[in-house]
């Protein structure tokens, strides 16, 4: 950090807002967006912008760029970049900053990129069109030195692949040479790494990093992750519904949160180590339809007094680059955090086996008939001999990254996708594999609730009727019987009898959630599965979501078996851990266990790249190795594995060892060597209490 | 009532155009019995007299009159345009949403067979189908209604089909089926609702153009049967009169031909506002 404030003393702003207004014309009349926004990027620094989704925050990166959009205009105020103002310059002028001066990283890099040219071609046109080359060999030098530049491998290979062909953390290398590919003094990175896993985040944000020392370019990173910025950013800005409510350099920040809304959105991010704030978690939603007049935040504020609805409030400094837009900053006091899965009670180990799966191995149906004629190969299998238990009563996580086939196991016990090997029992019985050979009392018995609220509910059906249909179909009571237990299904979840009327457009994405989450209970359910039901919310919302499920855990004998990739969440909420890479289980056991030495390789990597993680800090370098892919008996983590013993890990199963904690652990190395690498990683990283109290730590 | 003037001040000037000229076209429809002079079978004047105060289009071939014809026939044109969109609507949606729905081998076949009936001319479908349905049948309005539907329902099934493909990849119709409903339940329940959009479109604009079938059918004589007065078998009856007296072919034309177009400017304005409200509700 020391470097970017040398860069910092002194001299104009790179760029400058100052006072901006912006509103959106819709439904022939404004809504204003941003209100009264103001903030500086000095040369080499990077800014977060952080905000839940609908605050603005794209708005203002998209102006950044000199984007106008047809129905956008402006109230007030101006941009000013190297003392330009964006706002007024001609379009000639932007089209020639943009991608030059001025360069944007996308959030989904699948669609930023076009999909039918070549990568190559795509970084050439973009060098060509701002006149930084001709082309011939010297573009051609270029092309390959901005790919090594990001780190991609084997630069000269590559630049003639189609984006299809490169895995998502590639290509959003890709468009990050492509931002960088005429030297721009100014990077604005929208969500660069939200559709990515937690080991291609960290690797993205190390390049970050490496490229920022490099060439001393500023970045603003919009995001919703308070604990990526954390990692990268120098100063934070945080925004609430188009407003800028507290503006500060990360480490205070995190240390002294002086806003509310700050405050809150720190206390309800979930930590790696299990813990969470005591008070001060953000309750409700922000309903962009109705923002009130004087402070947005005020109706969701602890600290709201009978000015806050009346006074606006804007950015006022209260210390050396600090500044909060609250009138009662001085109240705001330091958060403080529980022990985490210490202060939750263990709960009594295996009453009585509900759901045992065994050796199952999953594929979906490629060639069908020609399959069966052997005219087509079989598609490899996703899921590989997989094994665990459900008790009754327990929830067990299901982690891996995406493609590790945890969704698809959720599939095969819900009966939507037939295993090709392997059995499930249910309540000691096998379970019919179709779900159309299941009796009507055992179908309500497994409840399934999606990740996307959105996609979950019927948009044309009230929320009533939603949640009545699973009570006529699976106990046949009538209309007038079923309304009394949808009022008692929404209590259940905390809504009020009234939003059995309402229809899902007029719900936020969390109490469409908990709805969906209603729609399971009311059938009664032994075992719910809950496939990534948090992964689509704001910040505050999963807060919530997190609560109701946490609170069904302790006061209802429904099992779950919770499917995520946020191990925070998992270590919150689970009993029993399994982990999942690339269809194989890697590891399981109970909680602690798996959060302890020895760790499986694959399961320690995940933790050293989860922001805020303790064993954040410690780098042990992947060795290099050639890209081989391990043979489909050999273990899958192979190739990727920097303590990958010898070459039987690409072709030979490996072993299964069991600790006295009560953890499997499938790996070559011997647990003697797991523990080791285990208390090293722990060793090289400072304490979890320590980096808090350096407020490195969200 | 606020919501309707609303939408009556947003929509295209071609929309309230055709809203007017459908107006008056149902209105005459509706209420020409009230005002016709004369019965539409009855023998009232000498034939070919030309027009007249007692006669405003003048007098056919066989002594009827025809300004009676031409506003009785309105209702029976309009009554076998609608009955007939509706009946093909709701045969090719039934289809098109099972088949997109449960998708496999049944959609294969479905579709196959759509294209099939796609593939012929609608004229010549419904003549074949007319043609097929034998004499005893054919003149009966019924008939005619069959063979608008059978013309419309392959195409409305097309476009149902697709709509339902989009719906039935969403997690609402997986719960449904998680549930073990049944096929037709998850239809009517979760798929139907969410393509009312497309689904009223199709039936707008294909009740535009049923008229002229309706009305090519009746000039090749495979509508109704005489002496009802349906506007394309009038113009049939009396074309050789074009030279003598043009306006007992050119009222019932004229009639048609304002019909048709002011059905489609109103039907493509009715598809322009449900698509632009549907838009604005997922926005």
């Amino acid at each position: 950090m020391a470097q970017s404030e040398a860069l910092s003393s002194g001299g104009e702003p790179l760029v400058a807002i100052r006072d901006l207004g912006l509103a959106y014309h819709q439904n022939q009349q404004l809504n204003d967006v941003l209100h009264h926004v103001s903030m500086d990027i000095k040369a080499g620094e990077i800014v977060g912008l952080v905000g839940e989704s609908g605050c603005g925050k794209s708005s203002l990166s998209l102006l950044l760029l000199g984007f106008r959009h047809p129905a956008a205009r402006i109230r007030s105020g101006e941009i000013r970049f190297k003392g330009q103002d964006l706002l007024t310059l001609p379009n000639r002028e932007i089209t020639r900053l943009r991608g030059n001066k001025i360069g944007f990283v996308p959030q989904n890099p699948t669609t930023a990129l076009n999909p039918g040219m070549r990568v190559g071609a795509q970084i050439a046109e973009a060098l060509t069109v701002h006149g930084k080359a001709r082309g011939g060999e010297a573009l051609r030098r270029r092309i390959v030195e901005l790919f090594e530049n990001v780190g991609l491998p084997e630069p000269r290979t590559l630049l003639r692949r189609y984006p299809h062909e490169l895995s998502g953390g590639q290509q959003q290398r890709v468009t990050i040479a492509m931002a960088l590919a005429c030297g721009p003094d100014l990077l604005v990175l929208d969500e660069p790494t939200t559709g990515l896993d937690v080991t291609t985040q960290e690797q993205i944000i190390l390049l970050l990093k490496s490229l920022r020392a490099q060439y001393g370019m500023a970045m603003l990173y919009v995001t919703h992750d308070l604990g990526v910025l954390a990692e990268i950013a120098d100063r934070i800005s945080v925004m609430y519904a188009g407003h800028l409510v507290e503006a500060a350099p990360t480490e205070a920040l995190f240390a002294y949160p002086r806003h509310p809304y700050t405050r809150g959105l720190i206390g309800s991010i979930p930590r790696i180590d299990g813990s969470r704030a005591r008070e001060g978690r953000l309750t409700g939603y922000l309903d962009r339809r109705e923002i009130p007049p004087g402070c947005p935040f005020q109706p969701r504020c602890p600290l709201a007094d009978e000015h806050c609805p009346v006074e606006s409030q804007y950015l006022s400094g209260i210390a050396e680059n600090h500044a909060v837009a609250c009138r009662n900053w001085q109240e705001v006091t330091p958060l403080s955090f529980d022990d985490g899965e210490l202060s939750r009670p263990e709960r009594a180990a295996a009453s009585e086996s509900l759901l045992e799966v065994s050796n199952l191995t999953l594929r979906y149906d490629g060639g069908g008939l020609m399959v069966r004629l052997g005219l087509a190969a079989e598609l490899p299998a996703v899921v590989r001999e997989a094994s665990f238990e459900i008790d009754a009563a327990e929830v067990v996580a299901l982690v891996g990254e995406s493609g590790s086939g945890k969704s698809t196991i959720a599939r095969a016990i819900s009966g939507l996708l037939e295993p090709a090997e392997g059995e499930i029992r249910f309540h000691g019985a096998p379970l019919q594999k179709k779900i159309d050979d299941r009796p009507k009392q055992l179908v309500s018995k497994i409840q399934f609730i999606f990740q996307n609220p959105d996609a979950s509910l019927n948009p044309r059906q009230s929320v009533g009727r939603s949640l009545a249909r699973p009570i006529e179909v699976f106990f046949g009571r009538g209309r007038s019987e079923a309304g009394e237990l949808v009022a008692k299904a929404l209590e259940e979840v905390m809504l009020s009898s009234d939003y059995a009327r309402r229809y899902p457009d007029q719900l936020s994405g969390g109490e469409r959630q908990r709805i969906a989450i209603a729609r399971a209970l009311v059938a009664e359910p032994d075992l719910l599965l809950c496939d990534e039901v948090l992964s689509a919310l704001d910040v505050s919302v999963q807060a919530n979501v997190l609560d109701l499920l946490e609170r069904l855990r302790s006061e209802t004998s429904v099992a779950m078996l919770f499917i995520s990739h946020d191990l925070a969440v998992v270590r919150r909420l689970a009993d029993r851990v399994c982990v999942l890479y690339h269809g194989q289980m890697m590891e399981q056991g109970r909680v602690a266990a798996v959060f302890a030495p020895p760790y499986h390789p694959y399961t320690l990597t995940l933790l050293m790249s989860v922001p805020g993680s303790p064993l954040r800090k410690t780098t042990i370098e992947p060795a290099a190795r050639e890209e081989r892919k391990p043979e489909p008996q050999g273990c899958a983590f192979a190739g990727r594995c920097p303590w990958q013993p010898d070459e039987r890990c690409y072709d030979q199963p490996p072993p299964l060892h069991r600790t006295e904690g009560g953890l499997a652990i499938r790996c070559h190395l011997p647990l003697d060597d797991l523990m080791r690498i285990g208390l090293e990683a722990e060793e090289n990283a400072p304490s979890a209490a320590q980096e808090r109290k350096a407020g490195n730590l969200p | 009532m606020e919501r309707a003037a609303a939408y009556w001040r947003q929509a295209p000037g071609a929309f309230r155009i055709g809203a007017v000229i459908l107006a008056i076209h149902l209105t005459l429809a509706l209420l020409g019995w009230i005002w016709t002079p004369y019965d539409y079978t009855a023998r009232v004047g000498i034939p070919l007299s030309g027009m007249s105060w007692e006669h405003l289009f003048g007098v056919d071939q066989n002594a009827r009159d025809i300004f009676s014809r031409v506003l009785y026939g309105g209702h029976i044109v309009i009554l076998l345009a609608v009955s007939g969109t509706l009946l093909g609507v709701l045969v090719g949606a039934t289809l098109g949403l099972t088949s997109g729905y449960l998708g496999g081998w049944l959609d294969e076949v479905v579709m196959r067979l759509f294209d099939a009936f796609n593939s012929i001319p609608f004229l010549v479908l419904g003549l074949l189908a007319s043609a097929v349905a034998g004499p005893v049948a054919s003149g009966n309005p019924l008939l005619l209604v069959g063979v608008v539907a059978l013309v419309y329902a392959p195409r409305v099934g097309r476009i149902a089909r697709s709509a339902a493909q989009n719906i039935a990849t969403q997690d609402y119709v997986l719960i449904a089926r998680l549930r073990r409903e049944g096929v037709g339940s998850v239809v009517r329940r979760e798929i139907l609702p969410n393509c009312s959009g497309p689904l009223l479109v199709e039936f707008a604009l294909r009740a535009g153009y049923a008229p002229v079938l309706i009305g090519s059918l009746g000039f090749l004589g495979f509508g109704v049967r005489a002496p009802l007065p349906e506007w394309g078998r009038m113009i049939a009856e009396n074309r050789n009169l074009i030279f003598t007296t043009p306006e007992a072919l050119l009222a019932p034309g004229i009639a048609l031909a304002t019909l048709v177009v002011g059905l489609n400017l109103f039907t493509d304005g009715v598809a322009r506002l449900i698509g632009r409200s549907s838009v604005h509700e997922n926005g």
